[in-house]
């Protein structure tokens, strides 16, 4: 139950108890949210799940709690939740992210501090794939930004892409950088290997898609991407509608040539501003 | 003066779930128009490759699917 402050010859109640004995066992008053949420004074003692597809935050402000406060957060969503420091200071051992079915409790250790320890939860510590956001291409670019650290592998889907303007291709920039992969392939449009190395973009070819096929997608699969000492291993499976009006699929596959942990990833379309597209990525482990 | 627009561009920073739509600043729109001078620059060597390689073909005398048939 959120925390009370009892007096003198009052009397408890069944309801009371019951609730007492579950923040006793370590559980707390249920409290569900499916939206980005920012706890409040009431929800010290109280256990908080999370229920979203999407990536949600649970904010943390100062002067809601006292020190020896404690609030229980589970994930039950698909979507990442992050323990986000509003104006409260939160330090953790480990991520402040919490994938599927993974849980952990604010440890408050002061009005405007709280330790966040993170429980093993029951996501998996190997073979087990979350999805990590999922974006609305937008604009003449869109930037994904803070890209978990908390996997091996990053899979990203792109589907839909289409743009305003003119047929384009579809470049991909690992954190910002020009020419981000060295890529062979076979593309079908126009036929033949692909060995354009140094490059940045994912058609594979010198043809253009087409801007208004929603038949443009891609997968792309990064490998070891946290590690920043090496070139990571890549592999692009792909279809557009080239501007020709003929079916283009594609396969390329090489290395980021970035030494440093993947922590953005920016898509651009060379034919103008998109009009739609979305880009899922998950990280696999 | 009329204020100058330049192009939108999107940021969804993941770890807090927040997208922010907003014109480039100085260095992504030169970035940005860097992108677009290099893009031409590659259009115009793939056409000049295909180009060259139609001119091969003619002097062949073959189409593109009869040299298709070949390597095929």
């Amino acid at each position: 139950m959120a925390k009370q402050t009892f007096t003198t010859g009052q009397v408890l109640t069944a309801a009371q108890m019951t609730s007492l004995q579950q923040t006793a066992m370590l559980g707390g008053e249920a409290s569900a949210k499916t939206a980005s949420y920012t706890l409040v004074a009431a929800d010290a003692g109280t256990a908080i799940s999370m229920s979203n597809a999407g990536a949600t935050t649970i904010t943390v402000n100062t002067g809601l709690f006292a020190a020896g406060d404690t609030v229980h957060i589970t994930n039950l969503g698909a979507g990442v939740c992050t323990i986000t420091a509003g104006t409260a200071t939160v330090n953790s051992s480990a991520s402040l992210a919490l994938a599927q079915y993974e849980s952990g409790f604010l440890d408050f250790t002061s009005t405007s501090a709280a330790i966040f320890v993170k429980g093993a939860g029951a996501a998996p510590s190997s073979g087990g794939k979350t999805l990590l956001s999922t974006t609305t291409l937008s604009g003449a670019s869109t930037t994904i930004s803070g890209i978990s650290q908390d996997y091996i592998d990053l899979q990203i889907i792109i589907d839909g892409v289409t743009n305003a303007t003119a047929n384009g291709n579809l470049y991909m920039k690992i954190n910002g950088n020009n020419n981000s992969f060295y890529l062979v392939g076979q593309t079908a449009s126009p036929p033949g290997i692909y060995d354009n190395l140094t490059q940045q973009y994912l058609n594979g070819s010198n043809s253009a898609y087409s801007r208004t096929s929603a038949n443009n997608t891609w997968q792309v699969t990064i490998n070891n991407y946290v590690q920043a000492t090496n070139y990571k291993p890549i592999s692009v499976y792909g279809q557009f509608l080239d501007s020709g009006g003929s079916d283009a699929p594609v396969i390329m596959a090489g290395s980021v040539n970035a030494n440093a942990a993947i922590t953005s990833i920016l898509f651009l379309n060379t034919g103008g501003n998109f009009s739609t597209g979305t880009v899922k990525i998950y990280g696999v482990k | 003066m009329a204020k100058t627009t330049r192009p939108i561009i999107r940021i969804h920073n993941t770890e807090i779930d927040e997208v922010i739509d907003r014109e480039m600043n100085d260095d992504e729109f030169a970035q940005y128009e860097a992108d677009k001078a290099a893009e031409v620059a590659r259009e115009a060597e793939a056409q000049a490759k295909a180009t060259a390689k139609q001119a091969i073909l003619d002097r062949l005398g073959l189409t593109a699917d009869e040299l298709k048939t070949i390597l095929g």
